[in-house]
């Protein structure tokens, strides 16, 4: 008996310790924050190398966010062809007819064509949001010779368990250098950000791994402005009367002419009947 | 109390038989008292964690995003059929982190970060800005915090949204009525898949069984909703679903770039004066290197943005 009671008693003062220390580190976190920075972190995030390349504007500073990679896909129905030309004012005329006629040896193709509707956000609003589920892990050395399903794998093993202080993985998600894991119950994910330091098995290595809250965003607002590819051509319900080769063919020659309004085709691609494609669009590079 | 300072390890000692039913009762009061000891403990730090997390500050990211001229790449074919059920859009936004430059103070930004390192490590440099020399103090630059994550935003082509429903009839009429009025061939519908209508808000969701259904739909603001003998107007717009990816919190850390400061009384053009410290810090004698760019204040304070390194 009193061999359990001690065994208790140990066992509380060690948590009351650990609880100490843990308010002493929020009441500095606290203090900080009060003289911190408008917009320094409270909590380590991860660190990343940033450059100034000149661009400076007077005044007042305005939160500025730089929008890159863009890419659209775009579904394109079987029976269809899409063409685009090198001018765009090109396309603009071929489109100013609904209806065009090929001319072929021993009979007419009737098709028609439209311009490709794409979709571009105009505004977007995102506010940040704290995921109190979630963690995030950092601290990744360089050169870990793991894949990303591997990693995100070893770690889901890790911190799945109980005796890591962890619990069941709900989501996972590799984000430039650092995870994001987020946890079937809340008090894991806060149990694991108090402990802090971990030191995990990656591959061959003990890797020691730093986990901290992890703050998500949502989107508040994301406006959609439909416009028209302005170098394209949607070619639509062509008689299945060709195979796909000669089609290409008929076509590209059919929107070459320019007594048909037609000019110089940068690209062509055909979707046969029956099958569906996937027009894909990228921003164009800086 | 006495159990904080032995709370390393606490060396649990064997109680003689004698006095074991004394100590049980003075542990068990020990215990409790912990016991509630920790619980305060405990709430003070989920207080404490809730207002830390109300803290956190509210990174908005509010962007107008500026016209994108698309490039066509090419047609593919994945065997995966769920990519043809929307139009998808996805792009990256990443926050360019402001930094005030203050008047007197210069941004110096070099190819190499271990020249960057040098510079800074080396602190006071004596720089010749025209027909005079001053010593110029380089320190690193303190930055924000930033976010980044990706946008996904997908149209569908086989839903439609429908609201301003009127509130004529009871749910299981109105969505026979729905599905009726959206597949009639003549009004531009189709073969309607499923419905769902939720009555309160007088909107619905409606679901075609082939793509371009909704397409052609959308290219007028309403459509007509027939009620017995009467047809209404309902609005329809498209299906969209969009979300983040990728979010994820940083910390600016300037490794190439270098704070330069101590040219406050400088009366010299801030050109001229960005000419002079750039050539000073290219040269290896000074301790420098290949420079980038050089951006100095000194009439007026600027605004410089800080872009990810690679």
């Amino acid at each position: 008996m009193p061999v359990t009671i001690d065994a208790a008693l140990c066992t509380l003062q060690e948590e009351q310790a650990r609880l100490k220390m843990r308010l002493q580190e929020l009441q500095q976190q606290r203090s900080k924050l009060r003289a911190s920075p408008k917009n320094k972190a409270l909590f380590p995030v991860p660190e990343v190398p940033l450059v100034f390349r000149g661009h400076t504007r007077q005044g007042r500073s305005v939160s500025r966010s730089l929008v890159s990679n863009m890419k659209i896909c775009c579904p394109l129905p079987g029976g269809s062809a899409l063409v685009t030309f090198d001018d765009p004012k090109v396309a603009e005329q071929v489109l100013q007819q609904l209806e065009h006629k090929i001319d072929m040896e021993e009979f007419r193709l009737r098709v028609q064509v439209q311009p490709l509707r794409l979709p571009t956000v105009t505004t977007i609003q995102v506010c940040s949001k704290p995921a109190s589920h979630s963690v995030l892990v950092s601290g990744f050395p360089a050169g870990l010779k793991l894949t990303e399903e591997e990693l995100l794998d070893k770690l889901e093993i890790f911190f799945g368990k109980a005796r890591n202080g962890g619990g069941d993985v709900e989501t996972r998600e590799l984000l430039q250098g650092n995870v994001m894991l987020g946890f079937a119950e809340e008090e894991v994910a806060q149990h694991l950000c108090r402990i802090g330091q971990f030191s995990v098995p990656l591959g061959r290595q003990q890797v020691p791994l730093r986990v901290s809250p992890y703050v998500s965003g949502e989107i508040r607002k994301a406006e959609i402005r439909f416009q028209s590819a302005s170098h394209s051509v949607l070619v639509l319900n062509i008689p299945d009367v060709l195979d796909a080769q000669e089609l290409h063919d008929v076509l590209e020659i059919h929107f070459q002419k320019p007594t048909r309004g037609g000019g110089e085709v940068a690209a062509l691609a055909v979707v046969p009947p029956g099958q569906r494609g996937l027009a894909v669009f990228t921003s164009e590079s800086a | 109390m006495e159990a904080d300072e032995d709370n390393k390890k606490p060396a649990c000692k064997k109680s003689q038989p004698d006095t074991e039913f004394m100590k049980d009762e003075q542990s068990e009061g020990l215990i409790d008292e912990i016991k509630r000891e920790n619980m305060q403990l405990n709430e003070e730090i989920k207080k404490l964690e809730a207002e830390l997390q109300a803290d956190i500050r509210d990174f908005q990211i509010k962007e107008n995003v500026p016209e994108t001229k698309m490039k066509f790449i090419s047609v593919e074919y994945p065997e995966d059929d769920s990519q043809f059920l929307n139009i998808s859009c996805s792009f990256q936004v990443s926050s360019q982190i402001p930094y005030e430059l203050q008047k007197g103070q210069a941004l110096i930004t070099f190819e190499k970060e271990e020249v960057a390192q040098n510079v800074i490590m080396m602190e006071k440099h004596n720089v010749q800005l025209e027909d005079v020399i001053v010593e110029l103090t380089a320190k690193p630059v303190p930055l924000d915090s930033g976010v980044r994550f990706q946008v996904h935003v997908e149209i569908s082509k086989m839903k439609i949204n429908v609201s301003g429903i009127p509130d004529e009839l009871p749910e299981e009429q109105m969505r026979d009525k729905l599905e009726l009025s959206f597949c009639k061939s003549r009004n531009g519908g189709g073969e309607v898949e499923s419905v769902d209508y939720d009555k309160p808000s007088g909107s619905a969701i409606i679901t075609f069984v082939e793509a371009g259904v909704a397409d052609k739909i959308l290219k007028k603001k309403d459509y007509p909703l027939y009620i017995n003998q009467k047809c209404y107007r309902v609005v329809v717009s498209p299906y969209i679903k969009r979300h983040l990816q990728k979010y994820q919190m940083f910390s600016g850390v300037s490794r190439r770039t270098v704070l330069l400061t101590g040219m406050e009384d400088i009366q010299i053009d801030e050109e001229i004066v960005e000419d002079f410290v750039n050539i000073h810090f290219q040269r290896k004698k000074n301790g420098g290197g290949e420079v980038d760019v050089v951006k100095c204040s000194l009439d007026q304070p600027y605004v410089a943005y800080f872009e990810e390194a690679i």
